[in-house]
Protein backbone atom coordinates (compact mmCIF):
# COMPACT_ATOMS: atom_id res chain seq x y z
CA UNK A 1 0.00 0.00 0.00
CA UNK A 2 1.29 3.58 -0.94
CA UNK A 3 2.47 5.06 2.35
CA UNK A 4 1.00 8.45 2.24
CA UNK A 5 -2.20 7.08 1.11
CA UNK A 6 -2.10 4.38 4.05
CA UNK A 7 -1.03 6.68 6.87
CA UNK A 8 -4.25 9.37 5.55
CA UNK A 9 -6.42 6.55 6.03
CA UNK A 10 -4.88 4.69 9.01
CA UNK A 11 -6.31 7.78 11.46
CA UNK A 12 -10.15 6.97 9.88
CA UNK A 13 -9.96 3.20 9.47
CA UNK A 14 -7.33 1.74 12.32
CA UNK A 15 -4.38 0.78 12.11
CA UNK A 16 -5.11 -2.91 11.22
CA UNK A 17 -6.15 -2.13 6.89
CA UNK A 18 -4.17 -4.95 5.69
CA UNK A 19 -7.69 -6.18 4.21
CA UNK A 20 -7.23 -3.41 1.86
CA UNK A 21 -3.85 -4.74 0.54
CA UNK A 22 -5.60 -6.73 -2.56
CA UNK A 23 -6.94 -2.26 -3.91
CA UNK A 24 -4.21 -1.15 -6.33
CA UNK A 25 -2.58 2.59 -5.20
CA UNK A 26 -5.17 4.42 -7.68
CA UNK A 27 -7.76 2.37 -5.80
CA UNK A 28 -6.77 3.30 -2.72
CA UNK A 29 -6.44 6.86 -3.49
CA UNK A 30 -9.60 6.44 -5.10
CA UNK A 31 -11.15 5.19 -0.80
CA UNK A 32 -8.95 8.25 0.20
CA UNK A 33 -10.95 10.73 -2.05
CA UNK A 34 -14.31 8.62 -1.62
CA UNK A 35 -14.13 9.06 2.60
CA UNK A 36 -12.58 12.19 2.67
CA UNK A 37 -15.69 13.66 0.40
CA UNK A 38 -18.05 12.06 2.47
CA UNK A 39 -16.45 13.30 5.79
CA UNK A 40 -16.71 17.02 3.77
CA UNK A 41 -20.63 16.47 2.85
CA UNK A 42 -21.53 14.98 6.35
CA UNK A 43 -19.68 17.90 8.33
CA UNK A 44 -21.64 20.00 5.87
CA UNK A 45 -24.78 18.60 6.35
CA UNK A 46 -24.51 18.70 9.82
CA UNK A 47 -23.49 22.08 10.10
CA UNK A 48 -26.51 22.95 7.58
CA UNK A 49 -28.91 20.88 10.07
CA UNK A 50 -27.60 22.53 13.10
CA UNK A 51 -27.92 26.16 12.21
CA UNK A 52 -31.17 26.19 11.22
CA UNK A 53 -31.96 24.04 14.29
CA UNK A 54 -30.89 27.29 16.08
CA UNK A 55 -32.58 29.19 14.19
CA UNK A 56 -35.76 27.36 15.11
CA UNK A 57 -35.02 27.21 18.95
CA UNK A 58 -36.66 29.43 21.27
CA UNK A 59 -34.02 32.07 22.81
CA UNK A 60 -33.62 30.62 26.14
CA UNK A 61 -32.69 27.14 25.31
CA UNK A 62 -30.95 28.33 21.91
CA UNK A 63 -28.19 30.26 24.59
CA UNK A 64 -27.98 26.75 26.87
CA UNK A 65 -27.34 24.57 23.71
CA UNK A 66 -25.02 26.57 22.41
CA UNK A 67 -23.09 26.76 25.35
CA UNK A 68 -22.74 22.94 25.75
CA UNK A 69 -21.82 22.65 22.26
CA UNK A 70 -18.89 25.20 21.90
CA UNK A 71 -20.71 27.16 19.12
CA UNK B 1 -19.90 -3.93 -13.11
CA UNK B 2 -18.99 -7.57 -13.58
CA UNK B 3 -19.39 -8.80 -9.55
CA UNK B 4 -21.15 -10.93 -8.04
CA UNK B 5 -24.45 -10.74 -6.29
CA UNK B 6 -23.43 -10.65 -2.97
CA UNK B 7 -20.27 -8.23 -3.93
CA UNK B 8 -22.92 -6.04 -5.73
CA UNK B 9 -25.03 -5.66 -3.08
CA UNK B 10 -21.95 -4.98 -0.56
CA UNK B 11 -20.91 -2.47 -2.94
CA UNK B 12 -24.30 -0.67 -3.00
CA UNK B 13 -24.15 -0.58 0.87
CA UNK B 14 -20.57 0.90 0.89
CA UNK B 15 -22.08 3.29 -1.55
CA UNK B 16 -24.74 4.42 0.17
CA UNK B 17 -22.68 4.83 3.58
CA UNK B 18 -20.59 6.96 1.59
CA UNK B 19 -22.83 9.03 -0.02
CA UNK B 20 -21.97 8.50 -3.30
CA UNK B 21 -23.43 6.04 -6.26
CA UNK B 22 -22.31 2.13 -6.50
CA UNK B 23 -19.81 3.16 -9.61
CA UNK B 24 -18.30 5.89 -7.21
CA UNK B 25 -17.15 2.40 -5.71
CA UNK B 26 -16.49 -0.54 -7.77
CA UNK B 27 -12.66 0.25 -6.98
CA UNK B 28 -13.34 -2.02 -3.66
CA UNK B 29 -14.83 -4.94 -5.78
CA UNK B 30 -11.72 -6.55 -5.93
CA UNK B 31 -11.96 -6.83 -2.19
CA UNK B 32 -15.06 -9.43 -2.24
CA UNK B 33 -18.35 -9.00 -0.04
CA UNK B 34 -16.33 -10.02 3.20
CA UNK B 35 -13.94 -7.30 2.95
CA UNK B 36 -16.11 -4.93 1.64
CA UNK B 37 -18.56 -5.23 4.17
CA UNK B 38 -15.47 -4.88 6.62
CA UNK B 39 -14.29 -1.68 5.08
CA UNK B 40 -17.88 -0.09 5.11
CA UNK B 41 -18.11 -0.94 9.11
CA UNK B 42 -14.97 0.89 9.36
CA UNK B 43 -16.42 3.85 7.56
CA UNK B 44 -19.64 3.95 9.24
CA UNK B 45 -17.90 3.90 12.91
CA UNK B 46 -15.44 6.91 11.36
CA UNK B 47 -18.30 8.64 10.15
CA UNK B 48 -20.77 8.20 12.81
CA UNK B 49 -18.25 9.00 15.84
CA UNK B 50 -16.83 11.88 14.29
CA UNK B 51 -19.32 14.07 15.82
CA UNK B 52 -20.58 12.20 18.67
CA UNK B 53 -19.46 14.30 21.43
CA UNK B 54 -21.31 17.70 20.06
CA UNK B 55 -24.65 15.16 19.77
CA UNK B 56 -24.12 13.55 23.32
CA UNK B 57 -24.04 17.26 24.75
CA UNK B 58 -26.93 17.83 22.95
CA UNK B 59 -28.66 14.58 23.95
CA UNK B 60 -28.09 14.95 27.80
CA UNK B 61 -30.12 18.29 27.29
CA UNK B 62 -33.21 16.44 26.75
CA UNK B 63 -33.10 14.35 29.64
CA UNK B 64 -33.73 17.50 31.99
CA UNK B 65 -37.09 18.40 29.95
CA UNK B 66 -40.55 16.65 29.60
CA UNK B 67 -41.10 14.41 26.81
CA UNK B 68 -43.71 16.38 24.99
CA UNK B 69 -41.40 19.43 24.66
CA UNK B 70 -38.44 17.43 23.54
CA UNK B 71 -41.15 16.02 20.65
CA UNK B 72 -42.38 19.83 20.03
CA UNK B 73 -38.47 20.68 19.59
CA UNK B 74 -37.00 17.97 17.13
CA UNK B 75 -40.02 18.41 14.97
CA UNK B 76 -39.96 22.00 14.33
CA UNK B 77 -36.37 22.44 14.92
CA UNK B 78 -33.78 19.34 14.00
CA UNK B 79 -34.44 17.63 10.88
CA UNK B 80 -34.80 13.92 10.63
CA UNK B 81 -30.75 13.66 9.91
CA UNK B 82 -30.24 15.35 13.17
CA UNK B 83 -32.85 14.01 15.47
CA UNK B 84 -31.75 10.76 14.32
CA UNK B 85 -27.85 11.10 15.05
CA UNK B 86 -29.11 12.56 18.83
CA UNK B 87 -31.43 9.84 18.86
CA UNK B 88 -28.12 7.84 18.51
CA UNK B 89 -26.62 9.15 21.62
CA UNK B 90 -29.70 9.08 23.87
CA UNK B 91 -30.65 5.96 25.96
CA UNK B 92 -33.02 4.37 23.90
CA UNK B 93 -35.72 4.24 26.21
CA UNK B 94 -35.73 7.93 26.20
CA UNK B 95 -35.47 8.01 22.46
CA UNK B 96 -37.74 5.44 22.23
CA UNK B 97 -40.09 7.31 24.05
CA UNK B 98 -39.79 10.04 21.86
CA UNK B 99 -39.96 8.13 18.89
CA UNK B 100 -43.70 6.63 19.45
CA UNK B 101 -44.98 10.66 19.71
CA UNK B 102 -43.39 11.40 15.85
CA UNK B 103 -44.99 11.41 12.61
CA UNK B 104 -44.01 7.86 10.38
CA UNK B 105 -42.32 10.23 7.78
CA UNK B 106 -40.40 11.66 10.08
CA UNK B 107 -39.15 8.81 11.77
CA UNK B 108 -38.59 7.02 8.19
CA UNK B 109 -36.07 9.31 7.42
CA UNK B 110 -34.62 9.36 10.66
CA UNK B 111 -34.27 5.43 9.82
CA UNK B 112 -31.81 6.36 7.32
CA UNK B 113 -29.51 8.63 9.43
CA UNK B 114 -29.60 6.36 12.43
CA UNK B 115 -26.47 5.02 13.52
CA UNK B 116 -26.79 1.08 13.01
CA UNK B 117 -24.48 0.16 15.54
CA UNK B 118 -26.64 1.76 18.00
CA UNK B 119 -30.16 1.02 16.27
CA UNK B 120 -31.27 -2.14 18.01
CA UNK B 121 -31.89 -0.90 21.47
CA UNK B 122 -33.74 1.66 20.03
CA UNK B 123 -35.56 -0.17 17.49
CA UNK B 124 -37.14 -2.97 20.32
CA UNK B 125 -38.53 -0.45 22.40
CA UNK B 126 -40.75 1.68 19.68
CA UNK B 127 -44.32 0.24 19.46
CA UNK B 128 -44.57 -2.38 17.55
CA UNK B 129 -47.21 -0.55 15.32
CA UNK B 130 -45.44 2.21 14.42
CA UNK B 131 -42.45 0.20 13.68
CA UNK B 132 -44.73 -1.20 10.98
CA UNK B 133 -45.89 1.91 9.89
CA UNK B 134 -42.14 3.06 9.64
CA UNK B 135 -41.20 -0.20 7.39
CA UNK B 136 -44.58 0.20 5.32
CA UNK B 137 -43.01 3.74 4.45
CA UNK B 138 -39.51 2.57 3.45
CA UNK B 139 -41.40 0.19 1.02
CA UNK B 140 -43.00 3.03 -0.37
CA UNK B 141 -40.04 4.69 -0.80
CA UNK B 142 -38.19 1.39 -2.05
CA UNK B 143 -35.22 2.12 0.31
CA UNK B 144 -34.57 -2.06 0.76
CA UNK B 145 -30.46 -1.00 2.53
CA UNK B 146 -31.96 0.55 5.74
CA UNK B 147 -34.80 -2.19 5.82
CA UNK B 148 -31.77 -4.64 5.85
CA UNK B 149 -30.38 -2.62 8.63
CA UNK B 150 -33.45 -2.66 10.57
CA UNK B 151 -34.11 -6.58 10.07
CA UNK B 152 -31.20 -7.10 12.20
CA UNK B 153 -32.38 -4.78 14.84
CA UNK B 154 -35.95 -6.58 14.89
CA UNK B 155 -37.20 -9.15 17.44
CA UNK B 156 -39.38 -12.20 17.12
CA UNK B 157 -42.44 -10.79 17.75
CA UNK B 158 -41.37 -7.66 14.94
CA UNK B 159 -40.65 -10.79 12.36
CA UNK B 160 -43.92 -11.92 13.00
CA UNK B 161 -45.47 -8.75 12.01
CA UNK B 162 -43.73 -7.98 8.95
CA UNK B 163 -43.89 -11.51 7.47
CA UNK B 164 -48.16 -10.56 7.45
CA UNK B 165 -47.59 -7.20 6.41
CA UNK B 166 -44.49 -6.93 3.83
CA UNK B 167 -45.20 -7.48 0.34
CA UNK B 168 -43.36 -10.74 -1.11
CA UNK B 169 -41.23 -8.96 -3.47
CA UNK B 170 -40.42 -6.25 -1.31
CA UNK B 171 -39.03 -8.95 1.99
CA UNK B 172 -36.76 -10.49 -1.13
CA UNK B 173 -35.03 -7.18 -1.71
CA UNK B 174 -35.20 -6.76 2.36
CA UNK B 175 -33.35 -10.28 2.36
CA UNK B 176 -31.14 -9.07 -0.27
CA UNK B 177 -29.86 -6.21 1.62
CA UNK B 178 -30.07 -7.85 5.12
CA UNK B 179 -26.82 -8.12 7.26
CA UNK B 180 -27.35 -11.22 9.00
CA UNK B 181 -28.18 -14.82 7.48
CA UNK B 182 -29.09 -15.55 10.91
CA UNK B 183 -31.97 -12.88 11.20
CA UNK B 184 -33.18 -13.62 7.52
CA UNK B 185 -33.35 -17.04 8.47
CA UNK B 186 -35.91 -16.31 11.59
CA UNK B 187 -37.39 -13.84 8.94
CA UNK B 188 -38.30 -15.98 6.53
CA UNK B 189 -39.29 -19.18 9.29
CA UNK B 190 -41.77 -16.65 10.63
CA UNK B 191 -43.35 -16.91 7.38
CA UNK B 192 -46.54 -19.81 6.71
CA UNK B 193 -45.54 -22.70 4.39
CA UNK B 194 -47.90 -21.11 2.13
CA UNK B 195 -46.94 -17.67 2.64
CA UNK B 196 -43.54 -18.55 2.09
CA UNK B 197 -43.86 -20.95 -1.15
CA UNK B 198 -46.43 -17.73 -2.82
CA UNK B 199 -42.84 -15.52 -2.06
CA UNK B 200 -40.93 -17.85 -3.97
CA UNK B 201 -43.65 -18.58 -7.16
CA UNK B 202 -44.25 -14.92 -7.27
CA UNK B 203 -40.25 -13.96 -7.12
CA UNK B 204 -39.28 -16.93 -10.26
CA UNK B 205 -42.08 -15.38 -12.64
CA UNK B 206 -41.08 -12.06 -11.85
CA UNK B 207 -38.76 -9.11 -12.53
CA UNK B 208 -35.00 -10.29 -12.99
CA UNK B 209 -33.87 -8.46 -10.08
CA UNK B 210 -36.61 -10.53 -7.86
CA UNK B 211 -35.20 -13.55 -9.29
CA UNK B 212 -32.00 -12.81 -8.15
CA UNK B 213 -32.69 -11.73 -4.64
CA UNK B 214 -34.93 -14.93 -4.73
CA UNK B 215 -31.74 -16.64 -5.05
CA UNK B 216 -30.06 -14.71 -2.71
CA UNK B 217 -31.99 -15.36 -0.04
CA UNK B 218 -32.38 -18.82 -0.68
CA UNK B 219 -28.79 -19.32 -0.66
CA UNK B 220 -28.08 -17.00 2.50
CA UNK B 221 -30.59 -18.98 5.03
CA UNK B 222 -28.52 -20.55 7.61
CA UNK B 223 -31.28 -23.49 8.04
CA UNK B 224 -30.73 -26.35 5.74
CA UNK B 225 -34.26 -27.56 5.95
CA UNK B 226 -35.83 -24.58 5.47
CA UNK B 227 -33.55 -24.01 2.18
CA UNK B 228 -34.64 -27.28 1.11
CA UNK B 229 -37.82 -26.13 0.74
CA UNK B 230 -37.83 -22.98 -0.21
CA UNK B 231 -35.69 -25.05 -3.07
CA UNK B 232 -38.67 -27.34 -3.22
CA UNK B 233 -41.21 -24.47 -4.00
CA UNK B 234 -38.65 -23.10 -6.65
CA UNK B 235 -38.52 -27.06 -8.12
CA UNK B 236 -42.61 -26.98 -8.69
CA UNK B 237 -41.88 -24.58 -11.05
CA UNK B 238 -41.91 -25.74 -14.88
CA UNK B 239 -39.37 -26.18 -17.07
CA UNK B 240 -39.59 -22.75 -18.70
CA UNK B 241 -39.43 -20.55 -15.75
CA UNK B 242 -36.67 -22.37 -14.25
CA UNK B 243 -34.71 -22.00 -17.33
CA UNK B 244 -35.42 -18.39 -17.15
CA UNK B 245 -33.88 -18.40 -13.62
CA UNK B 246 -30.56 -19.81 -14.68
CA UNK B 247 -30.59 -17.36 -17.54
CA UNK B 248 -31.10 -15.03 -14.70
CA UNK B 249 -28.26 -16.92 -12.42
CA UNK B 250 -26.05 -16.06 -15.15
CA UNK B 251 -26.96 -12.86 -16.18
CA UNK B 252 -26.96 -11.00 -12.78
CA UNK B 253 -23.48 -13.52 -11.66
CA UNK B 254 -26.04 -15.31 -9.41
CA UNK B 255 -24.11 -18.62 -10.71
CA UNK B 256 -22.98 -19.55 -6.82
CA UNK B 257 -26.53 -18.70 -5.42
CA UNK B 258 -28.24 -20.77 -8.41
CA UNK B 259 -25.91 -23.83 -7.37
CA UNK B 260 -26.69 -23.55 -3.83
CA UNK B 261 -30.57 -23.55 -4.54
CA UNK B 262 -30.75 -26.69 -7.35
CA UNK B 263 -28.18 -28.65 -4.31
CA UNK B 264 -30.71 -28.05 -2.29
CA UNK B 265 -33.43 -29.26 -4.32
CA UNK B 266 -35.03 -32.95 -3.71
CA UNK B 267 -34.62 -35.34 -5.78
CA UNK B 268 -36.29 -35.92 -8.62
CA UNK B 269 -36.55 -32.51 -8.80
CA UNK B 270 -32.56 -31.56 -8.85
CA UNK B 271 -32.12 -34.09 -11.62
CA UNK B 272 -35.20 -32.37 -13.81
CA UNK B 273 -33.36 -28.93 -13.30
CA UNK B 274 -29.58 -30.62 -13.89
CA UNK B 275 -31.18 -32.47 -17.41
CA UNK B 276 -32.54 -28.89 -18.86
CA UNK B 277 -31.19 -28.17 -22.32
CA UNK B 278 -29.80 -24.57 -21.07
CA UNK B 279 -27.48 -25.94 -18.78
CA UNK B 280 -25.82 -27.09 -21.84
CA UNK B 281 -25.03 -23.31 -22.43
CA UNK B 282 -21.41 -22.56 -22.37
CA UNK B 283 -22.01 -20.20 -19.42
CA UNK B 284 -22.54 -22.95 -17.04
CA UNK B 285 -19.72 -25.03 -18.21
CA UNK B 286 -15.99 -25.30 -15.71
CA UNK B 287 -14.19 -22.26 -16.46
CA UNK B 288 -16.30 -19.96 -18.34
CA UNK B 289 -15.81 -16.85 -17.09
CA UNK B 290 -19.30 -16.32 -16.42
CA UNK B 291 -19.26 -19.04 -13.82
CA UNK B 292 -18.09 -18.39 -10.27
CA UNK B 293 -18.43 -21.86 -9.10
CA UNK B 294 -16.71 -25.05 -10.83
CA UNK B 295 -19.48 -27.66 -12.18
CA UNK B 296 -22.81 -28.13 -13.00
CA UNK B 297 -22.51 -32.34 -12.33
CA UNK B 298 -25.02 -33.81 -9.96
Amino acid sequence: MRSDVREQLRPWLGEDVAFLERLSDDDLARLCDALATARRGQAKALAAASDEAYRQMPGPLRRGIARLVGR
Amino acid sequence: MGADLATRAELVKLARALGTTPDGVAFAETLGAGDIRRLRERVVSTLYDEHRAAFRRVAAITRTLPTSLNVRIALRAFSPLLAARIASEMPPERAAELANRMPVDFLAEGCVHLDPRRAEPLITRIDRARVIAVVSELIRRGDFITLGRMLDASTEEMLSDLSTTVPDEALLRIGLYAESGTQLTRAMRALPAERLRAVIHSALTGAPDVRAAALAVVSRVEDDELRGRLAAYAAELDDATLTELLHTAVAEDAVTELLTAVAAMPEPARTRVLALPALRDSAFHPGSPNTSCGTTSP
